[in-house]
Order: C-alpha cells, then sequence, then structure tokens
C-alpha cells in the first residue's frame, strides 16, 4: 500500500461525509482506526506523486523518522477522536479533515507541499478550538497562525529565489554545492523558524496559546496540546535535520530563544494557581526542549521525547479538562482532592506526572537520561544545566500539584469519569510504566533513528 | 508606547531582510532571474520524465504534459498535490464558516432594500453573462489565463449578483454542498484510479494530445472543471452563510 | 524595487496586526500583509524582457524566454489559502459581535 492512502482517505471521507452529515463520526473512527491499522503494512519508500519525480514533482518520503512519527500522530488522533466523538458529532468533516493536513505534514518531502499542510491542519485546529466557545481567543488564534505561516511562505520564496527548488532534500544537497554560508541562508532560516514556532509553541511567538489551552475543553485541550504539539515539533525536526544544519552562528540565536522558552514556561508555570495553566506553561516548556534537543542533534532522543511527551499531555489534559468541566473551574483550590475518590485516574495521573519529570522507573527516566549523558559526552554544559533546572522547577510545582490533588479534606469535589477516560489513561499510564522497567525496545528505536538521521545529513 | 514598540520592530525587522536581501550573493535581484538555475526550467520544456520532443504550439503531440499554459500545467499537472490541498482548504473554512454561522434554520439578512423591475431584469440577464465567461474560462484554463480557481469566483460572483440585487432571494444550499462534495469526491476518485491503475497518485493517464487544442492535456481540464465547480459552490456557500441570520 | 515595495507592504500590514485593535481593522492588515506577500512572490519569477508562461500562435516555441511559471502557480495556492482564512476570520467577527456587540477588543468584557 502507498502512504499517499494516508492523506486520500481522510480527505475523501471528509468530502463524502458532507452529504451524509449524521456518518461523519463514525467514518471518522472508522478512518483514523484504519489508519493506524494500515500504518502496520507501509513499506519505506520514497513515494513520486503524478509520476514526475523529486525535485520536479512533489514526493512523500516514509523513512524511520515519518514512520515513527505517523504512528505517534495517528495513535494520539485516534485515542482522542474516541474519546470525544459523541460530544462533537459536528465536528468529524473537520476532524478528518485534520487528520489529512497532520498526515500530510509528517509525510511531505516538499517545502511549499508542507506549507499548505501547514494550513491544511492549521485552518482545521482554528475550527476545532472554536468549540472553546472563545471566539476571541480563537480570532488570536487565527492571527498569530496566519501571520506565522506567511513568515514561513516568504523564508521559503527567498530559499526558492536562492536555489531554484522547493524540495527538502534537493534544498539541502543545493545549499551545500552552492557552498553558501550560514549568514546568507540566515533570513529565510530564521522565517521558516519563527513560522513553525508559532505553531510549535515556542515562546516570543505564543501568545495564541493561553486564551486557547486555558479554556480547553476535553477535545481542543488533548487535541492541540497533545497531537498538534507533537505534529508541529515533528516537523521542526525534519526541517532542522534534513534542510537546515546549524552551525555556530544560528546555535547562539537559536539557544537564547529556546532557554528563555524553556525558563520562562517553567517560571510561568510555578507562579500559576489554574491547572490547565500550569499545564500549558509546561508544555511551552517542553517544546522549547525538544526543539534544544533537536538543534544539538540527538534526533533518536528527541522523537522519543516528543512522542512520550505527546502521550503524557493527552493524558493530562483529558482528567483535568473532564474534572474542569464538571467543576466548572480550574482553580488548584477548587479542584483540591479530586483524587480521593478517584484513586485509579489519580493513579495514572501521578504515573504520568512522573514519567514527564523523568524519575526512574517511567518511561520519561531514560529518555532525559539518554539525552544529558549524551549532551555531557559531547562536552556541553550550557543545554544539560538549562534541563536540569527545568527539571527541578518542574518537579517543584508538580509535586505541589500532586500533593492537593491528593489532599483528603471534607469538601471533595463530585467528579464522575466514564469508563472509556479511565480505561484510556490507566492503559496509557501503565505503558509509560512498562517501558520505564523494560527500555531496551525504545532504546533501540532511538539508535536507528539517530543512525538514520546522521546517513541523509549533509 | 505600544504603537513605538511595534514600529521600532517592523522597521527593524523590515530593514532586516532588505538589507540582507541586498547584501546577498545567491538572492537573484529583481528581473535578472536566470531560469536555467531553477526546477522551472523544465516545466518548461517538458522534460521532467526526460522528454526530448521540442515544445511547439500546435504541433507537440503527446507531451508529458499538456497544457499550453505553463502555470496549468503545473498547478493541475506537476504540482497537482498541492491543488488538492488548496481545494481542502477552502472546503474545511467553507465548512468553518457554516459551522460558525449556520446554525438552525436561516433567513436572508434584512437589507431593507426592495429592487425595481430594472434592477432584477439587468441583474437576471448579467447573471447569465457572468457565469458564461466563469464556464468559458474554467473550459479553456489549460489554454488560456484563468482555469479552475478565478472561473469558480467568478460563478460564485454571479451568485453574489443575485444575493446583492434582490434581499428575498436564496439558493438551494443543499445541492451546492452535495455538488460540491461530488466534484471534490470525482478529484480525489481520478487520483486515486491513477494510483491503482498507473501507479502514481494523481497521475495524468489520458492521451494529451496536441499541444494548444481545446481537446487536449489529458485530466487536467476534466480536474480543473471539478476545481471549478467545487470553488464555485463553496464560495456562494460561504455568500450564502454570510448574507443570512438565525430565525429568531 | 518592486521586491522592496512589497516588503513594505508586508510591513505595513504587520505594523496594523500589531497595533490595531478593531477585528475588522486586523483583518484588514491580514490580508495587507498577505497581498505584499503575493507580490513578493510573482516579483521573484520575473525576467526582463520576458513574455506570460503560455504558449500561443506568436510565443510558440520554449526558448523564448518565458517569465518563471512556479511563482505563479504558488501565488494562486497562497491566494486561495488566504481566502480561506480570510472568510473564517470574517465568521469568528461576526461570532464575536454577536457575543459582545462591538468590534473594539478593548470594549470587550470577560473576554479573557
Amino acid at each position: 500500500m502507498s502512504a499517499v492512502l494516508l492523506i486520500a482517505i481522510p480527505i475523501l471521507a471528509a468530502f463524502i461525509s458532507i452529504i451524509v452529515k449524521k456518518w461523519s463520526p463514525y467514518m471518522l473512527l472508522f478512518v483514523s482506526f484504519g489508519l493506524v491499522i494500515l500504518l502496520g503494512y507501509l513499506p519505506f519508500e520514497i513515494i513520486t506523486i503524478g509520476g514526475f519525480s523529486a525535485p520536479y514533482g512533489i514526493s512523500l518520503v516514509v523513512d524511520n523518522y515519518s514512520y515513527t512519527a505517523l504512528y505517534v500522530v495517528n495513535v494520539l488522533f485516534f485515542l482522542v477522536a474516541i474519546i470525544n466523538v459523541c460530544n462533537y458529532k459536528k465536528l468529524g468533516t473537520i476532524l478528518l479533515v485534520s487528520l489529512a493536513g497532520l498526515n500530510g505534514l509528517m509525510l511531505t518531502g516538499d517545502l511549499f507541499n508542507l506549507f499548505v499542510f501547514l494550513e491544511i491542519s492549521g485552518i482545521s485546529a482554528y475550527i476545532i478550538t472554536t468549540t472553546n466557545k472563545k471566539p476571541l481567543a480563537t480570532f488570536n488564534y487565527l492571527v498569530a497562525g496566519t501571520v506565522g505561516s506567511i513568515l514561513y511562505l516568504l523564508g521559503l520564496i527567498i530559499l526558492y529565489n536562492m536555489f531554484g527548488t522547493l524540495n527538502m532534500q534537493d534544498m539541502a544537497v543545493r545549499i551545500a554545492a552552492s557552498g553558501a554560508t550560514d549568514i546568507e541562508v540566515a533570513l529565510p532560516f530564521l522565517l521558516m523558524f519563527i513560522g513553525i514556532g508559532v505553531e510549535a509553541k515556542l515562546l516570543p511567538f505564543n501568545s495564541w496559546v493561553k486564551g486557547i489551552l486555558g479554556h480547553s475543553n476535553k477535545l481542543t485541550g488533548p487535541m492541540i496540546a497533545g497531537v498538534y504539539a507533537a505534529a508541529s515539533l515533528f516537523v521542526f525536526g525534519r526541517l532542522l535535520t534534513e534542510v537546515f544544519v546549524i552551525s555556530d552562528t544560528f546555535m547562539l540565536i537559536i539557544s537564547v530563544i529556546l532557554a528563555f522558552s524553556i525558563l520562562a514556561g517553567e517560571a510561568m508555570a510555578y507562579s500559576s494557581t489554574k491547572v490547565r495553566e500550569i499545564l500549558l506553561f509546561s508544555s511551552i516548556a517542553q517544546a522549547g526542549i525538544a526543539v534544544l534537543i533537536f538543534v544539538s542533534g540527538f534526533t533518536g532522543y528527541a522523537v522519543l521525547f516528543i512522542s512520550l511527551n505527546g502521550f503524557s499531555k493527552v493524558v493530562l489534559f483529558l482528567i483535568i479538562n473532564h474534572a474542569t468541566e464538571v467543576v466548572g473551574s480550574d482553580e488548584v483550590i477548587d479542584l483540591k482532592g479530586l483524587f480521593v475518590n478517584n484513586k485509579l485516574v489519580g493513579a495514572s495521573f501521578t504515573a504520568t506526572v512522573l514519567s514527564l519529570l523523568g524519575l526512574p522507573l517511567f518511561a520519561g527516566f531514560f529518555v532525559k537520561m539518554g539525552i544529558l549523558s549524551q549532551l555531557f559526552s559531547s562536552g556541553d554544559y550550557v543545554f544539560p544545566a538549562i534541563i536540569l533546572l527545568s527539571s527541578v522547577v518542574e518537579g517543584v510545582y508538580f509535586v505541589k500539584l500532586l500533593t492537593k490533588l491528593w489532599y483528603k479534606e471534607d469538601n471533595l469535589p463530585q467528579v464522575k469519569f466514564e469508563l472509556p477516560l479511565v480505561y484510556l489513561v490507566v492503559v496509557i499510564s501503565l505503558l509509560l510504566v512498562v517501558f520505564g522497567l523494560y527500555f531496551e525496545p525504545l532504546h533501540e528505536q532511538a539508535l536507528v533513528l539517530v543512525n538514520h538521521v546522521k546517513g541523509v545529513i549533509l | 508606547m505600544k504603537n513605538f514598540l511595534s514600529l521600532v520592530l517592523v522597521l527593524a525587522l523590515g530593514g532586516m531582510i532588505i538589507l540582507s536581501l541586498q547584501n546577498n550573493q545567491y538572492f537573484t535581484a529583481y528581473g535578472e532571474v536566470d531560469i536555467t538555475k531553477r526546477v522551472s526550467e523544465s516545466y518548461i520544456d517538458r522534460d521532467v520524465n526526460g522528454g526530448t520532443q521540442a515544445v511547439e504550439f500546435g504541433v507537440a503531440n503527446n507531451l508529458e504534459s499538456g497544457p499550453a499554459n505553463i502555470v496549468t500545467a503545473i498547478v493541475a499537472d506537476y504540482r497537482s498535490f498541492d491543488t488538492l490541498g488548496e481545494v481542502t482548504v477552502l472546503f474545511v473554512s467553507s465548512l468553518g464558516v457554516a459551522l460558525l454561522l449556520a446554525s438552525g434554520k436561516q433567513k436572508r439578512l434584512d437589507l431593507h432594500f426592495h429592487p425595481n423591475f430594472m434592477l432584477r431584469v439587468g441583474s437576471r440577464a448579467l447573471f447569465g453573462i457572468i457565469l458564461m465567461t466563469g464556464i468559458f474560462v474554467i473550459v479553456h484554463g489549460h489554454l488560456t489565463p484563468g482555469g479552475g480557481f478565478p472561473g469558480g469566483t467568478m460563478i460564485a460572483s454571479s451568485i453574489l449578483l443575485l444575493y446583492l440585487a434582490d434581499d428575498n432571494f436564496r439558493t438551494k444550499v443543499k445541492s451546492f454542498k452535495t455538488l460540491e462534495s461530488i466534484a471534490g469526491s470525482l478529484y480525489v476518485i481520478i487520483g486515486l484510479v491513477g494510483l491503482f491503475a498507473f501507479d502514481y497518485f494523481l497521475v495524468n493517464f489520458l492521451d494529451n494530445g496536441i499541444l494548444g487544442e481545446l481537446f487536449s492535456a489529458g485530466i487536467v481540464p476534466i480536474v480543473y472543471a471539478l476545481i471549478g465547480l467545487k470553488v464555485g459552490s463553496e464560495i456562494s456557500g460561504i455568500i450564502d452563510n454570510f448574507l443570512t441570520e438565525e430565525v429568531a | 524595487m518592486l521586491l522592496y515595495a512589497a516588503i513594505i507592504l508586508m510591513m505595513l500590514g504587520l505594523y496594523g496586526i500589531l497595533t490595531q485593535r478593531n477585528i475588522i481593522k486586523i483583518i484588514i492588515s491580514l490580508n495587507i500583509l498577505e497581498i505584499g506577500l503575493n507580490i513578493f512572490i510573482i516579483s521573484i519569477g520575473f525576467v526582463n524582457g520576458g513574455v506570460a508562461p503560455i504558449f500561443t500562435g506568436q510565443n510558440n516555441l520554449g526558448s523564448i524566454g518565458f517569465v518563471d511559471p512556479l511563482p505563479q502557480a504558488l501565488v494562486l495556492t497562497a491566494i486561495v489559502i488566504g481566502v480561506g482564512t480570510t472568510a473564517l476570520g470574517l465568521a469568528l467577527a461576526k461570532k464575536i459581535y454577536a457575543k459582545y456587540g462591538t468590534f473594539e477588543i478593548d470594549d470587550m468584557k470577560g473576554a479573557e
């Protein structure tokens, strides 16, 4: 089977589903489940569309990197869809289109095609966030996202003027062959970096995040903070490893931006009293860490980090947003003692948070350990210091949050969790523990990815 | 203060972009482009797959891509996948507009205006002319400037004219949705036929004919007609959503 | 020079987005930004003395010196995507007006 189907089937289903609106939720479930199954039969290849080979036609790239990314995004998407499909029946078609857009982002090997899919997934994200019932926040998201993609396109067009191609690999080859120094590609690179940075929630460009995730519901929270965040970070990784090679001059600018993003994110999370805000600020910091690992060149670990982070964020946002919808407030005070009557959900939440922190026995530990040891062995001490510092701050506010949520008092919030949600969060958190104990398979996958990327890079 | 900061930021960004473009030896200045250094050259010479036939108007037969309009060759043939994405963008945003604005039963927005006889007849006559122009532009998309997107927009503008000239007028939104859905599905299905029967998604599997004839370029005119119908019905749907309001 | 004019137009749009506090004006600024970008893309493909990239009875050979057709194809996509975002933005504006009764962001009570 061809990877084009991962994009064509959801689009076809979306086009058909507007005639038979009632079926659209079922089509969504069927298609997103089917794609997860189809992924198992995906051969590694470069797919030519329209019979015109790269760099002239558009090509889709299925390699280790995009394969892992596709798996993570599709599985997460399916899980979020299955939990929410009954409550948001009207959004079936939109979600199908966004699935096609996300798959396209992971697959495409063409820079302009990437822009098109960025817009498909972006516009469907704007529509999904209208379910927050905060039109002004959605409007701000739309403006920020559009400006971001315009800057990306500006950078891309400047690159096209300079090197005359749109294909990623061809671009990398031509940049290397022309002997252009990093100063000469600095402008398009920074414009594209900012453009995708908007979607990936890097700090100076993410004014939209608070309005969207701070009022998110059970659909938008996991979708934007989990699925979309993972997808945009994977796109970042694709560009940073296949098109651009970061050299010292860039490194300084970018590490300042990233360090700012990480530390400020953690600081804001520390000072916030709302659970959703704590989660969203910590995910800003985590996005910064992921990009930091990409620019240091440890692609395999970055992929693992993003994947674990995506799953964890889905669990955390599902639990908190469900509780918030019932209680009507996301202040920590109002949710105090939430887990006393929901021990199973509470245990999953705790396990996920501990994995996110990188404590031993959880999957996050090995990823963080691997990253730190790699960074240390490459003789870099600034990045590990930033990561360690952020972990400490993270530890403090998450432990504070956990103790409050487990705190036993007289006036407990009455929250019931539905069975599917409970199953889902328990299974994911169990997996985090299991992979924490048996880390070898993940580790091997990471090494495969590292080797793969070394082969492709200039 | 905020305005001043924004001004400084914008000036700095603009100055940075202009200066770095000016001082960049790889950035070709306005008008001094050398097409031979870009991938576009092969789109003009039609030699992506190693074709050696000279591209001559009215003579060249069954080139790898048949439209005489090179932009159309790129939009609907070489980079047709982008166009599918583009159609999807328009599709999803028209859906979003409908989701936001068209909840429940709709009625026309009251424009406080009643058309007289001249306006009604005149707008109907103009409607036909605009519609025909739109269809002409779509059908000749592979030969002349234009094609599915401008033509579809023209069709939608003829609908807009009817909406503006008469504040009781409403189209059948439902039938537009059906048209949109069928046109879009057919586009994908053509692509899938290419994938399963001819190995490539969206491959041009019909005979390309002689460059410059009306019946040439294989699937390109078909795809462009589908795009035109789809764009026309989508934008008409958006117009309807903006010019109606919920029945109180 | 057209290149720099397009950049200046883009920066005007960006300035509008950063400073305006009215929803409609922000959408207009966004459009100015988009149009500036579109002019930039088109001007990237211009060749001195080049003709429109269409084979006709007069311009019947590839060696004639067409302008670069690829940016024109890209700008078509960019325009359509711009239409999509603008339509969605205007629909949101209508929704915001229905909710708060104003287009001025500063006058919206309890918006954030």
